[in-house]
C-alpha cells in the first residue's frame, strides 16, 4: 500500500465530519466577523465618534468676552477631538454656542437642549475663571477636554492683555522637538518608532492568543473524539485495519486541517479587512483615508513566525492530547487526562501574557532562556521577536528544539496510544504510563 | 494450512488471561469458539488479529505469521459493535473500505449490495444512530465483510438480534462460508454453535479445554444420549434404574437418558422389550454440545453476561 494513503484516508474523514457541522460554520463565521469588526475598529470608532454631538453653551458677564471665549473654545474643542484637519463638509463634535442667562443656560443642559454649560467670571484684576455646568459632573470627558481649552483660553486672555498679537500667539503655542537616542553610544541601531513597536506587540499578543486558543481548543477536541471512539468501540473496528500510529497521525492532521480552515479564513479576513481599511473608512466617513491605514507593526517575518509557531505548537501539543485521551475510556475522564497539557501551556502563555502586558521583564535572560524551551516557545517567542529581544540564532534554535521534541513526542504518544486503546475501565496512574511507554502494547 | 494458534499465553497485570491456547481452524470451515464470558475469547481474537501482542506463543496463517499478511485478510466484527453512530450508514461503509484500500466506486456497489440483501437499503444515507440496534448490527457485519476478508473474526455476531435477523445472518454467514472464506466466531449460544459448525474449541480460564470437529467434540465424553418414548405414557421410573443410565430430561413427550461411556445404548431398547412396553420411539445420539460444554466447563453463565452487559451501560 502507498506509504500514507491511510492516513489520508484518516485525516479526510476527520475532517470532513467536523467542517461539515453547522458548529463549525457558524463558529467560523462569528471568528471571522468578529475579526472584521476588530481591523475595521478606527473606523468604527471615527464614524460613532463623528455622530456624537456635544452642545456647549457659554455664559459671561460681557458679550464680546462671551464671544471670544465661545469662538476660542469651538476652535480648541474640534481641534482636540480630531487629529486632521476639520473637513469644511464634516459636522463638528462641539457645537458651541453663546447665551445671557445662566441660570437658562443650567436649565438647558437639565433638559437635554445643551450637553454643558460653561459659565465664565471675570475677577477685578482681568483674571479669568471657569465653572462648567454638567449633568454627570464626575464622569463628563467634556470636563478633561475643557480643563485643556480653558487653561489655553485664560493664557490667550493674559496674552492679549498684554497686548501681544494673535499672530505671535500661534508661535508662541508652536510645538518644540524631541529627540530620543540610545545611551550606549556605541548603539547605532535606528530606535524603533514607539507606535509601530506598540502595534506589532498588539499584533503579538493577539497572535499568541489565537495560537493558545488553537492548542487548547482544538486539543481538547481530539481528546475528546479518542474517547469517544474508545467509548463507541469503533476503535476496534478501526484498529483491524489501520495501526494506531495511522489512526493518530490521521487525526492530528485532520482535525489540523480543521484548526487551521477556521484560523486561516480569520486571517485572511483580517487582513482583507485592514486592506480594505481605506475604501471602507473614505466609503463611511467621507474622509481623508491618510488618517487609518495598515497597522504599521504588520510585518511578513511577524505573519511568517505566527505560521511557523502556530503549525509546530498545535502539532506539538495535538499528538499528547491524543495520547491523553487514549489513557482513559470516559468522557469525564478527559480533563483530569489532559491536565499536564492544560498547565504547561497556560503556564507558557500566562507568561507570554504578562511580559506583553509589561508585567514580566521580556528582555530579561530567563524570558529568553525560557522562550527557547518547546513546550513554551509557541507562545513565547512571538511576544519576543515584536519585541526585538530575540536575535536570529534563538528563532532558530527554538524552531529546531521544537521540530525535535515533536518527533519525540510522537513517538512516545503513539506508543501510549497503541497500548491505550484497548484499555477500558480502569484510569491509569503514572506507573501504567511508564510501563505502557517500554512495554508498548 | 490452517489457521494455527499456537501457546499463546497473555497477562494483564495479576490476571492469566490465557494459559497456553492452541488450536487449529481450516481453511474455509466454520470454526466456534466457546467459552463464558471472560474466558478469554477476546483476548485470543485480537491476538490472532494483531491488535494485541502475546506474552508467548505464535500464530499463522497458510504457515506465516498473522501480523505478515496484509489487514484486509482480516475482518473483525467486535463484540461491543462499534460504529460512527452519526455518520450516514453509506458513507460509513465506503471509509471502512477505504482503509483497506478498496476504491471508492467498489466499495459502494458492494456496499448497496449488501445493504439490499439486508434489506435496509433505504437507510443508505440515513446516520447510523436513527437505526434500530438490529440495522446497526447488520451495518456492522457489512463494515466486517465489506473489503472482502479471507479470514473472518466475529465476536458473538448474533448477542441481540431477534430471530428473523439471526436467520438472515446465518444466511450470510453460511454464503461466506461457500465463497471459501474462513470463519470463527465466538459464542454462548451453543445451539448456534452446533447448527453452523464444522468444528469448535471450549476455552475455560485461558485454556483450551477440548478442540476439534463439532462431532468429534461431541462424542469427546464418551456418553451417548437416548431418547425413549413409550405407548400409553407409561411410567419411565424403571429406566433409571438400568445401570450405567441416568435420566437427564423426564418429559411428557419422550425420556432422555445419558448413557455413561462404555455401555451400549441397545440395552436401554432391549430392556424395554424385555419389559413388553410399547416402544414409540428409540433414538440414539450424540451429546449436545451444551452437555459437553456443562460436563466439561460446568454451566455456562448467561446471566453473567446480561449483568456486564447492564455495568457496561451504568458506567
Amino acid at each position: 500500500m502507498r506509504l500514507g494513503s491511510r492516513i489520508a484516508t484518516i485525516a479526510r474523514r476527520e475532517y470532513l465530519v467536523r467542517v461539515r457541522t453547522r458548529t463549525f460554520l457558524f463558529g467560523t463565521l462569528l471568528l471571522v466577523l468578529g475579526v472584521v469588526v476588530i481591523a475595521l475598529l478606527p473606523v468604527i470608532i471615527s464614524y460613532v465618534d463623528r455622530t456624537e454631538v456635544t452642545r456647549v453653551v457659554v455664559v459671561a458677564p460681557t458679550d464680546e468676552l462671551a464671544t471670544t471665549t465661545a469662538t476660542r473654545l469651538d476652535r480648541l474643542l474640534n481641534a482636540q477631538s480630531e487629529s486632521g484637519s476639520t473637513a469644511p463638509d464634516q459636522a463638528p463634535d462641539f457645537v458651541v454656542a453663546v447665551a445671557d442667562d445662566l441660570a437658562s443656560a443650567r436649565a438647558g443642559v437639565v433638559d437635554g437642549t445643551w450637553s454643558v454649560a460653561l459659565g465664565v467670571e471675570q475677577a477685578a484684576d482681568g483674571e479669568l475663571s471657569f465653572t462648567l455646568y454638567s449633568n454627570d459632573p464626575s464622569l463628563d470627558r467634556t470636563a478633561q477636554l475643557a480643563q485643556q481649552a480653558v487653561n489655553a483660553i485664560a493664557i490667550a486672555d493674559r496674552l492679549d492683555r498684554l497686548g501681544v498679537a494673535p499672530a505671535d500667539q500661534a508661535s508662541l503655542f508652536g510645538p518644540a522637538e524631541l529627540h530620543v537616542a540610545w545611551a550606549d553610544p556605541t548603539r547605532t541601531d535606528p530606535v524603533q518608532d514607539t507606535t509601530a513597536s506598540v502595534s506589532q506587540d498588539m499584533l503579538a499578543f493577539g497572535m499568541t492568543i489565537l495560537i493558545f486558543m488553537i492548542i487548547v481548543m482544538y486539543g481538547n477536541w481530539i481528546a475528546m473524539s479518542v474517547v469517544e471512539e474508545k467509548s463507541s468501540r469503533v476503535m476496534e473496528v478501526v484498529l483491524n485495519a489501520a495501526s494506531p500510529f495511522d489512526l493518530l497521525a490521521g487525526k492530528v492532521l485532520g482535525v489540523g486541517g480543521v484548526a487551521f480552515t477556521q484560523y486561516g479564513a480569520v486571517v485572511i479576513a483580517g487582513l482583507g479587512a485592514l486592506a480594505l481599511i481605506d475604501p471602507v473608512g473614505s466609503l463611511v466617513l467621507g474622509e481623508d483615508p491618510s488618517t487609518l491605514g495598515l497597522p504599521s507593526g504588520l510585518t511578513p517575518s511577524l505573519l511568517v513566525a505566527f505560521g511557523i509557531y502556530g503549525v509546530l505548537g498545535f502539532l506539538l501539543y495535538a499528538s499528547l492530547y491524543a495520547a491523553a485521551g487514549s489513557l482513559v475510556s470516559r468522557s469525564e475522564d478527559v480533563t483530569a487526562a489532559v491536565m499536564p497539557m492544560t498547565l504547561l501551556s497556560t503556564g507558557g502563555y500566562l507568561i507570554a501574557i504578562y511580559a506583553a502586558t509589561g508585567l514580566l521583564d521580556i528582555g530579561s535572560g530567563w524570558m529568553t532562556t525560557l522562550s527557547l524551551i518547546p513546550f513554551f516557545s509557541p507562545f513565547m517567542m512571538l511576544g519576543q521577536v515584536a519585541a526585538g529581544a530575540a536575535e536570529t540564532w534563538e528563532v532558530v534554535v527554538s524552531v529546531a528544539l521544537l521540530v525535535v521534541t515533536i518527533l519525540a513526542a510522537i513517538w512516545i504518544a503513539a506508543r501510549i496510544y497503541a497500548a491505550g486503546v484497548l484499555l477500558y475501565g480502569q484510569r491509569p496512574g503514572a506507573r501504567t504510563v511508564w510501563r505502557l511507554l517500554r512495554e508498548g502494547m | 494450512m490452517p489457521l494455527a494458534i499456537a501457546g499463546l499465553r497473555k497477562r494483564f497485570g495479576e490476571v492469566q488471561a490465557l494459559d497456553g491456547v492452541s488450536f487449529e481452524v481450516r481453511p474455509g470451515e466454520v470454526f466456534g469458539f466457546l467459552g463464558a464470558n471472560g474466558a478469554g475469547k477476546t483476548t485470543t481474537m485480537r491476538i490472532v488479529l494483531g491488535l494485541l501482542r502475546a506474552d508467548e506463543g505464535t500464530v499463522s496463517w497458510q504457515d506465516r505469521p498473522t501480523r505478515s499478511w496484509p489487514r484486509r485478510t482480516w475482518g473483525y466484527m467486535p463484540e461491543e459493535r462499534g460504529l460512527y453512530l452519526r455518520m450516514p450508514v453509506l458513507e460509513q461503509l465506503v471509509y471502512f473500505a477505504a482503509l483497506y484500500d478498496v476504491p471508492r466506486a467498489t466499495a459502494r456497489a458492494a456496499a448497496l449490495e449488501w445493504l439490499a440483501r439486508f434489506r435496509i437499503a433505504e437507510y443508505a444515507d440515513r446516520r447510523v444512530e436513527t437505526l434500530s440496534k438490529g440495522n446497526q448490527q447488520k451495518v456492522q457485519y457489512i463494515a466486517t465483510v465489506i473489503h472482502d476478508p479471507d479470514v473472518l473474526l466475529m465476536d458473538e455476531p448474533f448477542s441481540g438480534l431477534d430471530p428473523v435477523n439471526v436467520a438472515l445472518l446465518k444466511a450470510a454467514f453460511l454464503e461466506m462460508r461457500d465463497r471459501g472464506k474462513t470463519i470463527v466466531f465466538s459464542t454462548h449460544q451453543l445451539e448456534q454453535a452446533e447448527e453452523l459448525c464444522d468444528s469448535v474449541a471450549i476455552i475455560d480460564h485461558g485454556r483450551i479445554v477440548t478442540a476439534g470437529e463439532t462431532r468429534d467434540v461431541k462424542r469427546s465424553t464418551g456418553h451417548q444420549v437416548v431418547r425413549v418414548a413409550t405407548g400409553d405414557g407409561g411410567d419411565g421410573g424403571w429406566l433409571g434404574r438400568l445401570p450405567h443410565v441416568t435420566v437427564t430430561r423426564d418429559g411428557r413427550d419422550y425420556i432422555e437418558l445419558q448413557v455413561d461411556a462404555g455401555a451400549d445404548p441397545q440395552t436401554v431398547l432391549k430392556a424395554a422389550m424385555d419389559r413388553g412396553e410399547e416402544v414409540l420411539r428409540f433414538e440414539v445420539a450424540d451429546p449436545s454440545l451444551e452437555e459437553v460444554f456443562v460436563e466439561r466447563v460446568g454451566a455456562i453463565d448467561t446471566e453473567e453476561r446480561t449483568l456486564a452487559a447492564a455495568g457496561e451501560v451504568a458506567r
